[in-house]
Order: C-alpha cells, then sequence, then structure tokens
C-alpha cells in the first residue's frame, strides 16, 4: 500500500475518531462510549506507529546513502512492506550491488581509463625497454670481447651488470603481464601442443641452478597426446611453477615434475622437498605479493608474480591450480620417521596442482600477449 | 666465393643504431644505416639490400608502413627478408609482421650474437 493511501487510512481513522468524540460528548449510550474511546486510541495508536514506521525507514534509507556516500557498499536496507519508501530502498540496494560490481560507473569515464591503462601498458613497454636493451646489447658487446680482450675483474663486474639488467627485463616483462591480466586483454590462442616438448623446456631453463644447487630432480612424464593449448601461455605457466619449486627448495633436496592424464583432464603436479607455505602466506601465494619473505637466501631473482600470472592463465583458459604444504608426495615412499625428519630438516615441502581439461584451452580473444616471464 | 651481404638497418634510437652496425660490421657484413622511416624505404629501394631490419616507433614513416611499401615492390620487395625490431609486443603488429612474412623481434629478448646468427639464417633462406 503506498504511502498516500496510508496517510488517507490514517486521517480517515483519525477523523473517525473525531467525530466519535464529538458523538461521545452529544450524550449517547455507554457502549458507544467505550466504542468511541477505543475507536480514538485505536486511531491514535495507529498515527503513532504509522508516523514512527516512517520516520524509522527514512532515517534507515538516510544512514544507508551515508555510508554510500563514504564509500561503504555493504549496508543493504532491510524492506518490509510494499511502499515508495520501499522502492527507495530497493533502488538504492540495487544501486549498491552495481557500484560494488564495477558496472554503475560512468561508462564513458571507464572506457577513458581502459584506454589510460592501455596506454601505459605500451608506454612502459616501449619506454622502459628502450634503455634495458640498450644496457643488455652493450654490456654483451664487451662482454663477447668484441671490444677487446678483458680482465677477469672486468668480466666478473659486466657479468653483473648484465646479470642484473636482466632481471629488471623480466620484471618489467612481469609488470606488463599482470596489467595485461587486470584488464583483461590478454588472449589465448590454443592449437596442437605437445606438452612434453614444453615441459622439457621449462626444465632446460632451470638446468644451471638445478645443478648448481644439486637439487635431485625428478621428470615423471606420460605419454601425452597432442593437445589444444596456447604454447606461450602453457610455457610461461610450467616455467613459473617450476621457478618456485626449485627455487625454494634447499641444495639436495627433491623436485619431482608430473604430467598425467585423467578421465577428463592433464594433471600436472610440481612437488618440492623446500620451504613449505606458512600460515600467514596461504592466502597471499596467489596475489601480486612480492617474494615470500620467509624465503632464506635463496638464488636470487624472481619478482612473485609468476603464481599471479599462472593463476590467471589456468583459470581463463578453464582449469584450475591449487597447491597443498605440507606435501605428502616423497613422504610415503621415504618412510614414515625417516622421510619426517627429513622434511622438517629441510621444510615442510609444497606441492603445486594444475588441471587442464583434456579439451583443451578456452580460447580467447585479446588484444595483447603475455611475455615469457622468470 | 662467398660474397659480403648488406644489411640495412632502420633505428632511430642512436645507441642500438651504433650497437647493431658495429655488431654486423664484425660479422662482416656490409651496414646501410636509416635514422627514419623514409630514409630506410629510399636506401632499400636504391641499394636492394640482402636483409632489411626495421624498427617500428621511428619518424616519417613507421616501420610497419615501410614494411608493406618494401612487400608492394613486386620484383624484389616482397623476397627480401625482413626482420621488425621492436620493444612493443601488441598483437596487431605481430600479426602484421607475420601477414608480411616478416620475422618480430622483441629487442629485450635477443643478444647480438642470436640477431647475427638469426640475420645469417633468413637470408639463407631459412
Amino acid at each position: 500500500m503506498n504511502i498516500l493511501k496510508k496517510i488517507v487510512f490514517v486521517f480517515l481513522l483519525f477523523v473517525l475518531s473525531l467525530v466519535s468524540v464529538f458523538v461521545f460528548l452529544s450524550d449517547y449510550e455507554q457502549v458507544g462510549e467505550a466504542l468511541v474511546l477505543f475507536l480514538a486510541f485505536l486511531a491514535f495508536g495507529v498515527v503513532y506507529f504509522s508516523v514512527k514506521n516512517l520516520l524509522a525507514k527514512n532515517r534507515d534509507i538516510a544512514l544507508a546513502i551515508g555510508e554510500m556516500a563514504a564509500g561503504n557498499l555493504n549496508k543493504q536496507i532491510k524492506i518490509e512492506k510494499r511502499d515508495e519508501l520501499s522502492q527507495i530502498a530497493d533502488s538504492l540496494n540495487n544501486l549498491m550491488e552495481r557500484l560494488k560490481s564495477g558496472v554503475a560507473m560512468d561508462t564513458s569515464v571507464s572506457r577513458e581509463l581502459e584506454q589510460a591503462k592501455a596506454d601505459f601498458v605500451s608506454l612502459a613497454s616501449h619506454q622502459l625497454r628502450t634503455p634495458l636493451s640498450i644496457v643488455k646489447w652493450y654490456s654483451d658487446y664487451i662482454l663477447c670481447g668484441d671490444a677487446g680482450e678483458i680482465n677477469a675483474e672486468q668480466k666478473k663486474y659486466l657479468g653483473e651488470i648484465f646479470k642484473t639488467n636482466q632481471r629488471m627485463i623480466d620484471l618489467v616483462n612481469a609488470l606488463l603481464d599482470v596489467s595485461r591480466i587486470d584488464l583483461g586483454t590478454f588472449s589465448i590462442e590454443p592449437e596442437p601442443t605437445d606438452i612434453i616438448k614444453k615441459a622439457n623446456e621449462a626444465v632446460k631453463k632451470y638446468e644451471s641452478i638445478i645443478k648448481l644447487k644439486k637439487v635431485i630432480f625428478e621428470k615423471n612424464f606420460e605419454k601425452m597426446p597432442l593437445l589444444n593449448l596456447d604454447p606461450r601461455l602453457i610455457l610461461i605457466v610450467l616455467e613459473n611453477i617450476l621457478s618456485n619449486a626449485v627455487k625454494y627448495t634447499p641444495d639436495g633436496g627433491r623436485v619431482r615434475f608430473t604430467i598425467k592424464k585423467t578421465d577428463v583432464n592433464i594433471l600436472i603436479k610440481v612437488s618440492d622437498t623446500g620451504v613449505g607455505v606458512s600460515r600467514e602466506l596461504r592466502s597471499k601465494m596467489f596475489s601480486k605479493m612480492f617474494r615470500a619473505a620467509d624465503a632464506k637466501k635463496m638464488v636470487a631473482g624472481g619478482n612473485g608474480l609468476g603464481l599471479y600470472v599462472a593463476k590467471a592463465v589456468i583459470e581463463k583458459s578453464g582449469g584450475k591450480i591449487w597447491f597443498e604444504s605440507p606435501s605428502m608426495e616423497f613422504f610415503i615412499e621415504e618412510g614414515g620417521k625417516k622421510a619426517w625428519k627429513n622434511l622438517m630438516k629441510s621444510g615442510l615441502g609444497t606441492t603445486f596442482f594444475i588441471t587442464i581439461p583434456l579439451k583443451g584451452m578456452k580460447k580467447r580473444a585479446g588484444t595483447k600477449q603475455l611475455e615469457n616471464i622468470e | 666465393m662467398s660474397e659480403k651481404k648488406t644489411v640495412l638497418i632502420a633505428e632511430d634510437e642512436m645507441a642500438i643504431l651504433d650497437a647493431l652496425s658495429n655488431k654486423f660490421k664484425k660479422a662482416g657484413f656490409n651496414v646501410l644505416r636509416a635514422g627514419d622511416g623514409e630514409e630506410a624505404y629510399e636506401i632499400a629501394v636504391d641499394k636492394k639490400p640482402d636483409l632489411i631490419m626495421l624498427d617500428i616507433l621511428m619518424p616519417k614513416f613507421d616501420g610497419i608502413t615501410v614494411m608493406k611499401k618494401i612487400r608492394a615492390e613486386q620484383t624484389w620487395g616482397n623476397k627480401v627478408p625482413i626482420i621488425i625490431l621492436t620493444n612493443l609486443n601488441d598483437h596487431e603488429s605481430m600479426m602484421e609482421a607475420a601477414e608480411n612474412n616478416a620475422f618480430f623481434l622483441v629487442k629485450t629478448e635477443w643478444k647480438l650474437d642470436d640477431v647475427v646468427e638469426l640475420a645469417n639464417k633468413k637470408i639463407a633462406g631459412l
């Protein structure tokens, strides 16, 4: 019932009670008197509670608008009866939902914002990379001896310059990937891909670190058919997961890389006997976090964005990615107590799981391709 | 008898142009240099080098435009190996390069020795 009707009803009731009072004053029967009094109280009660209710609703709505203006979009207004105030409350609740999901943005503003973000990515891409490629080539030129023979100390220092510059290149690549993921502009282009070949490529990238740290690296690959995958993206994902495993495993530790088929999925597992994932880090693993604070002195490099990118790629392709830590992978075969002692010495270990549907990655139109990142 | 191959390098960033020129000279190439797209196109049609390397962002004509103009030259332009040198990696540029049978090279991903090796491969038709 709308407010007008309510007011009219209340008014009529009031008039009725007024009339009743007059009737009362004009000397009627006892019953009439009692009835009149009763009606008067009833009318008063109705008026009082209606106004109180209206005022309360008004106050609720005023409060909610106040909170919205302050940025809190979580206070939904309770609607009881159907009247204009309830409709206002309804609309406000709707508006809050839309604001929260970002749809309510002024579309012309959001288009400008998208363009600005895309321009930034382009700008950073070119402007940051130009000096990086200059340093890369000039230090490389001297290192190769093209500018004349260099002594051991010069080689060492130049080598450090080259390596550090490469880290900056990798970081710029990662930042660009992150902004493309945030913008949603990256593309997925599946084609028949040999996933084992890609896995071996990914492993090759970390061969020298594996050798240096004397990591026991096992490959456990089932025979796989050609799968519909984006070869660049699957390589990025595998490299990122392997990078973590190798980096956070201590010298002499174990890493096992498994690829197998289930009924409907490709299952990829990377297990390590490394530091594991602490409780505080658990929820931040896939965020844009920069390197685990509790990672002991490990091989330098990496930028903490790898898992963020891997998750975005896998989930957008229709797959799933998760981890378990402590990892049970090596525990069972090494047998109970000994394994537990070993694990506690080196860490709790982590296993990353990735599933991709056997039918392949979902194609995704986009304007940019992702880089290869560390 | 292997004659000296000629490579045209078009790049407006002087430091990069110098680095590439020196490397290719040391590798035994005859190097032609261009600082903008217009110069690049003129040298290309005049000297008909064995390999053309084009930066995308250049004054006058950008690399993609120069690439298309060269490819439009029916007798020679559509056969010469072209390498696009860039630090962008947007999809449109990559597609344009692929459609025009040009190799897309992101400068930060390549060492100089590998660029020379790539150049030799492209000239040999691989």
